[in-house]
């Protein structure tokens, strides 16, 4: 019996993942470092800024401890600039992810972000902070941005409508940019696409699609396969006599 | 009170039933009212038989303008018809509208002419050449009225939609700059009620007839609310004019009511019945209005305003009613003879608020003997718009070398703006202040919302200054001469164990309070009659002084420490110096004394407050960020720049205009709040807080990535984003480091170790002063040791990448090395190993050598290194 799931990973999974990203929250109260598992939480003084993982930052936002500021690259004109790279400047490739941060940063953020970008790829760069380019979809922008929206809609840069109504373009260019990009199949295997820059979110979406696509491609792959080795095989059948040459080309 | 005038004029049947509206020409010789027949009439001055008329016109007409030479008359039809007065005729067609026109209005250079039509858009058109148009369309409703400022740069349409748009004319296409919404009402084109906009002669704000009936003044530059005149009109309002000096307000309602209000005190000065009165027209220098109703009548009345307020027509012009005037309410800095000169142009705001023509100190020169060193001699005041007048003022005064002063400023305050002023903001919270008329609410918020509670209260005092740190809130309020009251001091703790320990206190006469500070131990008080008043936290006086260098202009404290500055002698720039001097009061130690605050020629301070490690820190008008080094010594201070805003990476694409407000440093960081759009200072909802990391101006030019990368650099530098820090730095770095052996990635790592080592570097200085200073805990040692430490290691990964960069660098990276603070050895002993790593076995050698004699306590090595 088959797993019921499709392959990968749901989008509940996805969004819990999303969760370990950092952003930064002006706190509004006085909170002591807490020694958790997976290391201490900064000590909270309002109203300096700091950077903690969403999910602490969204339990301490409903219990009204902390505001979050919201990345830039959530702000509409950030969007919007995205959108206008996704459609027009670019109509194949997506948008592409943030830049990794700079080695040596002066003062006293240096340590956290060396820490945090160890393994210098999308999902552990710190690219949901206040520090984080704009202008570059980070590989959990969907889950946070629909994090942040549904819980710290009052810290938006603009009313969260307006974000929302951005955000949906942008995911629908993109996915409809992803089912595009099966037809690249069409060439039998040899065809690859290029999912750099694709979220999270949207490769959890469309993973069963394009799994769905590329199976199908060799199903019918199979078959034209099956008919064109009948067919070298009657060939073959004909020419009984250079069947070791042809053995031989066929290894190379 | 109101008085009724005996002789009624007459009214003289000009038009028949409709709208009908009356202008006069701005020398006052003729009187133009149109109306709903085809009659245009020209009433002379001073002469009462029939009016000339113009009968070659639209029928219609309910809109009029006029210059000297000419007037424009705008038509429901959709015309709008410019009439000559040499031969009285009309002239030609300046516009068709294919619908109604509703206003017309000519530029005060009668160069343009602004057209309101009930289509959506206004029409600018030039009155030499109809065919040159521009057109204003950011507005979503058709507009109503029209008004140019006395200026003529801006133009302030009120649409049906209910609100006031203000769009700027300097450039070359106008500009939408402001909406004002919520005063005046929706309505339609073609209501009697007017929602018209009549800017003050003075320039810096405009009345709007509101639909509660009263009439609402708007202040320029920040479009608040300001004064208004209420309770005046028991019906909607339909017309509104100023009187020319401005000192007299006219208005026409639906009540049947005309009413003069005086500017000043917003009182009605008369009142007088005429049913209908639909537009209202003083003349420009005769105490002689007139005005005209839906009836067509037109009535001239002369001595309008009543005898007894005579003397207001009389006045020269007089300032718009602000709640709180900035030209009026400037710092007590003592010498008020000199505040009054204007600044130099670093300060825009005043400059702009000091309209030229107004109120100028116009008899600064008496020309009492004729000899005609005064200009425009013979006039009593050059005209609104001689170009003479703007430019010749300053050099006239040029003779004269009067020092400028620093003005004093309570630091982290903002001046009034409407009804609101913060009067502190720092990294605690925020304490800010509503003018209600007769009180003020005062409300101190705080971030930390655990530890102190936000409370607000009645404020029958009227504070006007607060210094808010962790234990208490101080305020302080101005005397009231009109009620003989002093200024009242009052520090109010957060946390009390007895039942009321808050206390009051009133100085001594005529004595108000120029600046104070509150720190953990003391209250600090500087006052106009030039005193120091120096009291502990429960307010028991603990010293009271005159410092040597006055006017004084702001202090601040931190502990035991005071910092209070002063004017001190005049420099080469004309301007005085800024003297400070910093104190302990609890040990009675002068640290340094009468020195001067370092300021490029010609700049202001903007603030001045203690760092939260207790060193102080001053933010200039050229956006610079400094720190005092070494400043528990007598006479070794020095000022350290910290930031130049200026040389932000978020300013690099050149795109972005933005100042920014000191907050305070903290955690080694300078807060501030961002303002955009040429704002002076924050005003509400108060912004967020940003934070920007210490980076002491070496270099504005950042290391360039490839082509390719700075197209993406700049995309990224043209948005506009509230709320995000400096992403340039993150975005270029990141670029160079996928091109892995650039050479830009190197040239900016180095960059930033030097910026790395000189920051540290400043701030083991400091710490090596407070240190010694206080009493040496172990942690403090531990932690200066740290830092030490810390410096050495960012000159070793100085030292690694000259040694990746070559052998030819090696004379520097010795350098780097014979820097080194170690003393123990083992710093120099890592030195020889990176070296030995790269394979620089002479460079190698040379460290050991430099190790070995420094070992030896050789303190000339510095010196010999060169000479190897």
């Amino acid at each position: 019996m088959a797993h019921p799931l499709p392959p990968g990973l749901t989008p509940a999974e996805v969004a819990f993942l999303a969760e370990m990203e950092m952003v930064t929250i002006v706190p509004r109260q006085r909170i002591e470092s807490i020694d958790l598992l997976g290391g201490k939480t900064p000590t909270l003084r309002p109203p300096h800024r700091a950077q903690v993982p969403l999910w602490l930052a969204l339990l301490l936002k409903k219990q009204n401890r902390a505001n979050i500021v919201p990345p830039p690259w959530l702000h509409p004109a950030s969007l919007q600039s995205i959108i206008q790279r996704e459609k027009v400047e670019d109509p194949v490739a997506f948008s592409p992810p943030p830049p990794p941060p700079s080695r040596i940063k002066i003062g006293g953020t240096a340590e956290r972000i060396n820490d945090a970008s160890d393994g210098v790829s999308p999902p552990f760069l710190p690219s949901c902070t206040a520090d984080a380019p704009s202008g570059f979809l980070p590989y959990h922008w969907q889950e946070v941005a629909e994090a942040l929206l549904a819980h710290a809609g009052d810290d938006m840069p603009a009313s969260a409508g307006e974000v929302r109504g951005l955000l949906r373009d942008l995911a629908e260019i993109r996915a409809a940019k992803l089912r595009s990009s099966s037809s690249a199949f069409e060439g039998f295997g040899d065809a690859g696409v290029s999912l750099t820059g694709v979220g999270a979110m949207e490769l959890a979406d469309n993973r069963a699609f394009l799994l769905g696509v590329i199976d199908g491609v060799r199903t019918l792959g199979a078959g034209a396969e099956a008919t064109r080795r009948e067919q070298e095989e009657e060939e073959r059948a004909e020419r009984g006599d250079e069947f070791n040459d042809s053995d031989e080309e066929m290894g190379i | 009170m109101a008085s009724v005038i005996a002789s009624r004029p007459r009214p003289r049947p000009a038009h028949t039933q409709g709208v009908t509206r009356c202008v006069y020409t701005p020398d006052g010789s003729k009187l133009v009212t149109v109306g709903s027949n085809n009659t245009i009439r020209l009433y002379k001055t001073g002469f009462d038989g029939e009016p000339d008329n113009i009968d070659d016109c639209q029928e219609q007409n309910i809109a009029v303008s006029t210059s000297n030479d000419f007037f424009v008359a705008g038509c429901e039809d959709g015309t709008v018809s410019l009439y000559t007065y040499g031969n009285n005729l009309f002239d030609r067609f300046l516009l068709r509208a294919t619908l109604p026109v509703r206003d017309v209005a000519l530029s005060p250079d009668h160069k343009w002419c602004a057209v309101a039509s009930d289509e959506l858009s206004v029409k600018l058109v030039s009155i030499e050449d109809s065919t040159n148009l521009r057109k204003l369309d950011e507005h979503r409703k058709p507009t109503k009225h029209l008004a140019f400022d006395p200026k003529g740069t801006l133009l302030a349409l009120s649409c049906t939609d209910g609100v006031v748009y203000i769009y700027s004319l300097t450039a070359e296409s106008p500009e939408l700059i402001t909406k004002v919404d919520g005063i005046i009402g929706r309505m339609e084109t073609d209501s009697e009620t007017s929602c018209q906009v009549a800017w003050h002669p003075d320039g810096r704000a405009f009345a709007v007839p509101t639909p509660t009936r009263a009439i609402q003044v708007v202040s320029k530059n920040d479009w608040e609310k300001q004064r208004a005149f209420k309770n005046g009109h028991d019906g909607d309002i339909t017309a509104l004019a100023w009187s020319p000096n401005g000192a007299l307000l006219a208005s026409a309602g639906k009540d049947k009511k005309i009413l003069i209000w005086s500017t000043r005190d917003q009182s009605v000065v008369a009142r007088y019945e005429y049913p209908n009165v639909v537009d209202i027209a003083w003349h420009p220098t005769k105490n002689l209005a007139s005005f005209t109703t839906s009836d067509g009548e037109v009535f001239i009345s002369p001595e309008f305003v009543p005898e007894q307020f005579l003397n207001l027509l009389r006045l020269p012009k007089q300032p718009a009613p602000f709640i709180h005037d900035p030209l009026v309410s400037k710092p007590p800095n003592g010498h008020k003879a000199l505040a009054t000169r204007p600044r130099r142009d670093s300060l825009a705001s005043l400059e702009d608020l000091l309209d030229e023509g107004y109120g100028d100190d116009d008899d600064f020169v008496v020309d009492d003997d004729g000899a005609g060193y005064t200009l425009n001699a013979g006039r009593k005041r050059p005209a609104e718009d001689d170009p003479l007048f703007g430019s010749a003022h300053p050099s006239k005064r040029g003779n004269f070398l009067q020092p400028q002063q620093h003005e004093s400023f309570q630091p982290g305050s903002t001046p009034w703006r409407g009804n609101r002023k913060y009067l502190c903001l720092n990294l605690i919270g925020f304490v800010w202040t509503v003018d209600q008329d007769s009180h003020h609410t005062v409300t101190v918020e705080f971030y930390d919302n655990e530890l102190h509670r936000t409370f607000h209260f009645t404020d029958t005092f009227l504070y006007d200054k607060a210094c808010l740190n962790d234990k208490g809130t101080l305020f302080a309020s101005p005397p009231r001469e009109a009620e003989g009251s002093p200024a009242v001091v009052f520090y109010r703790p957060h946390e009390t164990w007895t039942q009321r320990n808050d206390w009051r206190i009133q100085l001594p006469k005529g004595e108000e309070v120029i600046a104070m500070s509150l720190s953990e131990s003391f209250v600090t008080i500087t006052t106009t009659a030039g005193y120091v008043r120096i009291y502990t936290l429960f307010g028991i006086p603990y010293r009271v002084y005159r410092p040597k260098n006055t006017p004084i202009v702001t202090c601040a404290s931190w502990r035991d420490y005071v910092l209070t500055m002063g004017n001190g002698p005049v420099g080469p720039d004309g301007m005085c110096k800024l003297l400070y001097t910093i104190q302990n009061i609890k040990r009675d130690e002068i640290c340094q004394n009468e020195d001067t605050v370092a300021l490029p020629e010609g700049e202001t301070l903007k603030s001045v407050f203690f760092s939260d490690n207790g060193d102080p820190c001053i933010y200039d008008s050229t956006g610079t960020l400094l720190t005092l080094l070494h400043w528990r010594q007598p006479s070794r201070a020095s000022w350290v720049p910290l930031l130049d805003t200026k040389l932000l990476d978020r300013l690099a694409g050149g795109k972005k205009k933005e100042s920014y407000f000191p907050i305070a440093v903290a955690d080694d960081k300078f807060h501030c709040i961002i303002l955009k759009g040429g704002d002076q200072y924050p005003y509400f909802p108060r912004p967020l807080l940003h934070e920007f990391e210490f980076e002491i101006p070496l270099t504005s030019v950042r290391p360039e990535g490839k082509p390719k990368k700075s197209k993406k650099k700049k995309s990224s530098d043209e948005m506009a984003i509230d709320g995000e820090d400096p992403f340039g730095r993150a975005n270029e770095s990141g670029g160079e480091e996928e091109e892995e052996e650039g050479e830009s990635a190197e040239k900016s790592e180095l960059k930033n170790l030097e910026q790395a080592y000189l920051l540290k570097g400043l701030r083991a200085a400091q710490m090596a002063d407070f240190v010694d200073a206080t009493s040496r805990s172990s942690a403090q040692r531990a932690a200066l040791a740290r830092l030490e430490l810390d410096i050495d290691k960012t000159l070793l990964q100085l030292l690694a990448i000259e040694c990746r960069e070559g052998e030819e660098r090696g004379m520097r990276a010795l350098e780097a090395v014979s820097l080194l603070r170690d003393r123990s050895g083992r710093m120099i002993e890592a030195a020889g190993k990176i070296a030995e790593r790269y394979g620089r076995t002479i460079l190698g050698e040379k460290i050991r050598d430099l190790g070995e004699r420094k070992i030896a306590g050789d303190d000339g090595a510095d010196e010999d290194v060169f000479d190897d």
